[in-house]
């Protein structure tokens, strides 16, 4: 049973823990920044089920990126807890995060962190070395699938600085999908593109979501990008301000924090 | 892992470069050194072998301690079957008796104490290699009242080749006997200690004039030094109850184990200094690397790697960094050393010797494994705290790093 906090994005009145990929339960992050105190999240509570296309919205400061790092089990919170596929992922060991993260989530980054010394073809083979399931022929097969799929099979031998802007955040796509995970988490992924290149990348992630049911969640401040979302989770000052779903181009909002900040 | 690993240390050609050189410097520094100072030790050792006592020395129980004041009360009494038995050995190139003699040498003037031996001329000769003749020759089978004097021992009396002197000297019974000799040349060794006393004289003369077949040691030549301890043990083993002790050359010249420790000591501080020269100069260059890598290891933990294989990843670099660069080093040390010995490094007579010699860099295998390992080790330590730093920023900050 949800708290009246939680918010649930989903489509009709589905709750079951099974639909859902992320449960963020009463989230909170505060850092120390000399003397003062700085809250980069405030008692968030959310649902997230999967398989949806989600974006999430605010300005600079808001705590997109803070809640990203916590369902992307990068970063710690100092109070509540984050579920991921229904299991708590508090109290667990850094190795044993590492371990859920390459196998459950994949990670899309604003500056794309490829490695440089690497070709596309090994940057996108990269994860599979945590998969000892993985065999060789199966992990050549998933590598040259997911080249293909981000269209560039032909620059498999490339290395990150002989491809573009755009080329290398397909490439970190590719990259983010080759372990098979349930969730992609993309930090700001068009910050670094041009509009049109920006575009492009998101109509792939979406046509991805969509052909795979891999659930994607993105953090986005850029109102064209917002609007290819299917759900969208707008953040002002480490809370969550508004929830909304698209039906039909339109945006309908499930939750909408009035003006004065008191809680719905 | 190694591909990455290799791959990684060639990313920055020039930082790599700079590490490399420091790592080079360190072992080639540590080769020609270390190199140099075993040169030293082998041809100290071979000047006290070749100039004074030989590899070995087989005498009677006592003599080393108490011998020189009392040689005849420690005579071998057959020292032809002695001779015998020891040259049968295998690795014995030459074995010699000598009559030690205490006494007064005279030259009509002044008399000077000395330390006399009486010796085989021709098998001292093939032994007294590194024996100086400062003037006229050696002494020879043939000089049957013939003396070779110490360089110190000329001086006192001012007596040259050509010149008659007279030896005063105690027989074993206690009686006073007299013996004129022909000085033939004079010596010098490393040691001006030795040579300030030193006379030499056929043994067959020494054996005559104290009335004695005997023989004070048996000195023993072999064909390789690095034997020395090995046909000690077998010569201890074969002479085992006979009342006779083996000493080696080193044993016996106890000057020799003390200026071995001396340079080791200057060397290992060398050494030392050496090593903490790589140690911070690899540490600052991998520092200086891994902090730019700081985003990359948050991406490599955010995609699933544990902080355990990018350490791993680190000293895998670490130790390709070390072993290419030591190799380098090593390679670039055995050409150097060779060069240098060719040339050749005129040195000054050491402490307590007129004898200037050569140097050269000795190539020794245990030194230049230890210069490689050394070039290894140090660089994989180097790497170790700022991997360990490394990891421990976590994965959000070390990603934000990036933007």
């Amino acid at each position: 049973m949800d708290s009246p906090r939680t918010l649930t994005l989903a489509q009709g009145p589905v709750r079951e823990p099974q639909r859902l990929a992320v449960r963020v339960e009463n989230l909170s992050k505060d850092y120390k920044l000399g003397d003062e105190r700085v809250v980069a999240l405030a008692n968030v509570n959310l649902n997230i089920d999967k398989g949806v296309f989600l974006a999430l919205a605010g300005p600079s400061g808001s705590g997109k990126s803070t809640l990203l790092n916590m369902i992307g089990c990068i970063d710690t919170p100092s109070e509540g807890r984050v579920l991921i596929n229904g299991r708590d992922v508090s109290g667990r060991t850094p190795d044993e995060l590492a371990g859920l993260r390459a196998r459950t989530i994949g990670f899309v980054f604003q500056t794309f962190n490829l490695f440089p010394v690497l070709t596309a073809y090994e940057n996108v083979e990269y994860p599979l070395h945590h998969l000892d399931e993985v065999g060789r022929r199966e992990r050549r097969e998933r590598v040259r699938h997911f080249l293909d799929v981000v269209g560039l099979s032909d620059y498999a031998r490339h290395r990150p600085n002989q491809l573009s802007g755009g080329q290398r955040q397909r490439v970190a796509i590719a990259r983010a999908l080759v372990a098979l995970p349930e969730i992609v988490l993309a930090d700001e992924p068009t910050a670094n593109l041009d509009h049109r290149t920006g575009r492009n990348i998101l109509r792939l992630m979406r046509r991805i979501n969509r052909a795979t049911k891999v659930t994607f969640i993105f953090s986005t401040h850029d109102p064209q990008v917002i609007r290819m979302a299917d759900r969208r989770v707008d953040l002002e000052d480490g809370q969550i301000v508004r929830l909304g779903v698209r039906a039909r181009k339109e945006w309908r909002y499930a939750f909408e924090r009035p003006p004065d900040g008191d809680e719905a | 892992m190694l591909r990455l690993a290799l791959r990684n240390v060639f990313r920055h050609t020039g930082r790599t470069a700079l590490t490399m050189a420091a790592i080079i410097a360190g072992v080639v520094g540590l080769m020609l050194s270390g190199g140099f100072v075993r040169d030293i030790f082998a041809k100290l050792g071979e000047s006290v072998i070749h100039s004074q006592s030989g590899h070995l020395q087989v005498s009677r129980s006592g003599f080393q301690e108490s011998g020189s004041r009392r040689p005849e009360r420690y005579l071998i009494a057959d020292p032809a079957r002695l001779e015998g038995r020891i040259a049968a050995i295998p690795g014995v190139s030459d074995v010699m008796a000598r009559l030690a003699f205490s006494g007064l040498l005279n030259n009509g003037r002044s008399d000077v104490a000395i330390a006399g031996e009486g010796i085989e001329p021709a098998k001292e000769t093939r032994l007294g290699t590194s024996l100086t003749i400062v003037a006229g020759r050696r002494l020879m089978a043939s000089d049957a009242n013939g003396a070779m004097l110490g360089d110190g021992v000329a001086s006192a009396l001012k007596v040259g080749p050509g010149d008659r002197v007279t030896l005063m000297l105690s027989t074993e019974g206690g009686a006073l006997n007299t013996l004129d000799l022909d000085v033939v040349g004079v010596f010098r060794t490393f040691s001006k200690d030795y040579d300030a006393r030193a006379v030499r004289i056929p043994i067959a003369a020494a054996q005559d004039a104290l009335n004695t077949p005997g023989a004070s040691t048996i000195v023993v030549s072999l064909v390789r030094t690095s034997d020395t301890d090995s046909v000690a043990r077998e010569l201890g083993t074969a002479l085992a109850g006979q009342g006779l002790e083996v000493w080696t050359w080193e044993a016996l010249n106890d000057f020799y184990a003390k200026t071995v420790k001396l340079y080791e000591r200057q060397f290992g501080v060398l050494r030392g200094i050496i090593l903490l020269m790589v140690l911070l100069s690899v540490a600052n260059s991998v520092n200086m690397s891994l902090f730019e890598r700081v985003p990359e290891f948050g991406t490599m933990r955010a995609l699933g790697d544990r902080s355990a294989y990018i350490i791993r990843l680190v000293l895998v670099e670490c130790l390709l960094l070390g072993i290419i660069g030591a190799a380098i080093g090593v390679a670039l040390g055995a050409v150097l050393a060779t060069a240098i010995s060719l040339v050749g490094i005129p040195m000054p007579p050491p402490p307590n010797s007129d004898v200037g010699y050569i140097a050269q860099i000795a190539l020794v295998p245990q030194l230049v494994a230890g210069a490689f390992a050394v070039g290894v080790v140090a660089t994989a330590l180097a790497g170790i705290p700022s991997a360990l730093r490394a990891v421990k920023v976590p994965v959000a900050d070390a990603l934000r790093q990036a933007i």
